[in-house]
């Protein structure tokens, strides 16, 4: 039966009132455990609050705030008024203020943004948000501040055909694309997900992710709330301070179900020592997927070599292929065994087969993402558009029950990726034998420990930096083998003498960094060395493929 | 004022040639130290000074002041 997301949490509080349902981590503190009654509770009396405060049906309601057990019941209490919660991310300290309101400011008239739920130390920062013209906002609201014990029911109906939440693409320039999502998709997404990973009542969802993104909203935490089983939240500041957590959670609350983007293997594997490892045991997972960002074999091999003596059983690690445009997931390995890998040679590959390798030396590794979700309908198309049969290169095209219906007040962008109810994904794969391997994307994104950042605002910033030539920097993203993920790198041209190129290289670091981007390379070009694609602008592929010879004149001039 | 040594750590753990680096700044301020480098920077501090930090007093430091702190009560040379 399909039912809004508010009606299916009641159900649960009704059937199970003191199990677990959220509990929200905190490092130094006990753990605050909501019970279904009283988590529906404090949700009522949330929305209540909101209520008095003018939040109605409809409106988009901002969530910006650290990692606090008041965030959940916030949440649902949108939910139970009918008003669209859209979970955003806090600032980081290194993001400008200017760039971050200018973003926050264009990003929240294309999302019809009516409220922001924040906190008070935010205040001066975001108050343009309700001030600049023809703003959407109606006003900040600082819940902490709010009288949420209020013993009063404010329910509105809603339709299992309204949007349910809106989620944001990342990036700084205001162009950020909103997925809206409906109670319906939601609902059949996770019942259908759930039944990939073959969900059942003893479940236990560990999770460190951030809840702006879609693993982070729909994975480990729809999924948990929808279908009945309790969730741990830890602040996702607190777990990259201090990796164990993670693990610590798992130990102690018996986790069974944990999603994580490739980078997290890595440092888990490699920065955990054994002397800090005491007390681990990861037998309980039965699940660990590995969603996100390209999913690394060798990632999987260090993590089970090191956690292996620590119970962790290797057939739990799963990986999954999702995109918040069709909710989350479109693909999911079978539960109980490990991805497959496949060795494929890599020059067949680069023309758009794949063959097996002879040897795995040399050979590229493709870790599978799984079968298709009941569902879900996945193509291998060619540029034409025409379906590719197994073992063939190309775009992966998606069809979906719990498709989103286009970006929130973006026909352009919505028109780019879905047509006819497809949608385009810029991700480049092959299928065999109903596995499902993505190797590569179309698209320039460059995607660093999970978070995908946008080439064009890195460009941007830099190309403000004085010293550097303007429109003559490209941003490219490289593999990092020793880090699971992806690392920045910059090429700008200049004309500063050779003496000042270090404070140049320092200037283009800082602008990074007021964008919350970590640049790890600068490479600095003399003018009119960066090749222009077709469109006029410097070529980000062609200019990645020169970098040898840049980094040759470098070591000559250094 | 932090120790040059612990300096001269965080700048070759980060890539850079030189940074006026104090005990008052925030590690979101000095370029390259993000939370993914965090961890990078830590064992880089542990391997030079020959000590090891445990998560929750890792978790606790607020400035780099307190780091330089941290590693001097440890008995870091």
């Amino acid at each position: 039966m399909i039912d809004t997301l508010w009606a299916r949490w009641e159900r649960q509080a009704t059937a199970q009132p003191a199990a677990d349902a959220v509990i929200s981590w905190c490092a130094d503190a006990e753990p605050v455990r909501f019970t279904w009654e009283r988590l529906l509770s404090a949700a009522r009396g949330a929305a209540a609050g909101l209520a008095d405060l003018g939040v109605r049906r409809g409106d988009v309601c901002g969530l910006m705030m650290r990692h606090t057990p008041l965030f959940y019941p916030l949440y649902m209490g949108i939910s139970a008024l009918g008003g669209i919660p859209s979970v955003l991310a806090y600032p980081n300290a290194r993001l400008h203020k200017d760039k971050f309101i200018h973003g926050l400011v264009g990003m929240a008239k294309r999302s019809g943004l009516r409220w922001l739920l924040t906190e008070r130390d935010l205040e001066s920062t975001v108050r343009p948000l309700v001030t600049v013209t023809e703003s959407t906002v109606e006003g900040l609201l600082f819940p902490r501040e709010i009288d949420l014990d209020i013993r009063r029911t404010v329910e509105i109906e809603v339709s299992p055909d309204g949007v349910c939440l809106l989620q944001h693409s990342s990036g700084t320039t205001g162009l950020q694309k909103a997925v809206a999502l409906s109670h319906r998709a939601v609902l059949e997404h996770v019942a259908r997900y759930g039944a990939a990973i073959g969900l059942r009542a003893e479940d236990r969802v560990a999770s460190w992710l951030p809840l702006y993104h879609d693993m982070g909203l729909i994975a480990a935490f729809h999924l948990p709330l929808a279908s009945g089983i309790p969730a741990v939240q830890i602040d996702p500041f607190e777990w990259v301070s201090a990796p164990r957590l993670l693990l610590d959670v798992i130990a102690r609350e018996k986790s069974t179900l944990c999603w994580l983007p490739n980078f997290a293997y890595n440092l888990l594997a490699t920065r955990l020592r054994e002397d800090d490892a005491e007390g681990i045991d990861l037998s309980s997972l039965r699940m660990l997927i590995n969603c996100s960002e390209p999913v690394r074999a060798d990632s999987h091999e260090k993590f089970v070599e090191r956690f292996a003596s620590h119970g962790l059983d290797a057939r739990a690690l799963g990986a999954c292929y999702a995109m918040a445009e069709a909710t989350f997931a479109v693909t999911q390995t079978v539960p109980g065994q490990a991805a497959h890998v496949l060795y494929a040679d890599r020059a067949a590959l680069s023309e758009g087969r794949y063959q097996p390798s002879e040897s795995r030396e040399g050979a590229r590794a493709c870790v599978s993402s799984g079968r298709v979700l009941s569902g879900c309908d996945v193509r291998v198309v060619s540029p034409s558009g025409e379906p590719l049969p197994d073992g063939h290169v190309g775009e992966i095209e998606i069809r979906s029950v719990s498709m989103f219906e286009g970006y929130r007040n973006d026909e352009a962008a919505t028109h780019e990726v879905l047509r006819a109810g497809s949608y385009a994904s810029g991700d480049y794969g092959f299928r065999l034998a109903g596995e499902h391997y993505v190797i590569g994307r179309r698209k320039d994104i460059i995607i660093v420990a999970g978070k995908n950042l946008y080439p064009e605002d890195i460009e941007d910033a830099v190309g403000q930096v004085p010293g550097v030539i303007a429109g003559r920097v490209v941003a490219l993203g490289q593999d990092d083998a020793a880090l699971g993920t992806e690392i920045v790198m910059v090429i700008a041209e200049t004309t500063v003498e050779r003496a000042e190129e270090k404070a140049l290289k320092l200037a283009i670091l800082k602008a990074g960094m007021a964008i919350d981007v970590t640049i790890a390379r600068v490479y600095l070009a003399p003018p009119r060395w960066l090749i222009k694609s077709s469109s006029g602008k410097p070529s980000r592929r062609a200019n990645k493929d020169r970098l040898g010879e840049l980094m040759q004149l470098e070591a000559r001039s250094a | 004022m932090i120790s040059e040594k612990l300096k001269g750590v965080i700048l070759r753990a980060l890539a850079l040639d030189d940074y006026a680096i104090t005990e008052d700044m925030l590690a979101s301020e000095v370029p390259g130290w993000d939370s993914l480098n965090h961890i990078r920077v830590l064992t880089a501090v542990e391997d030079a000074f020959g000590i090891r930090f445990k998560s929750h007093e890792v978790m606790r430091l607020k400035n780099v002041g307190e780091l330089d702190a941290l590693v001097r009560r440890k008995g870091g040379a």
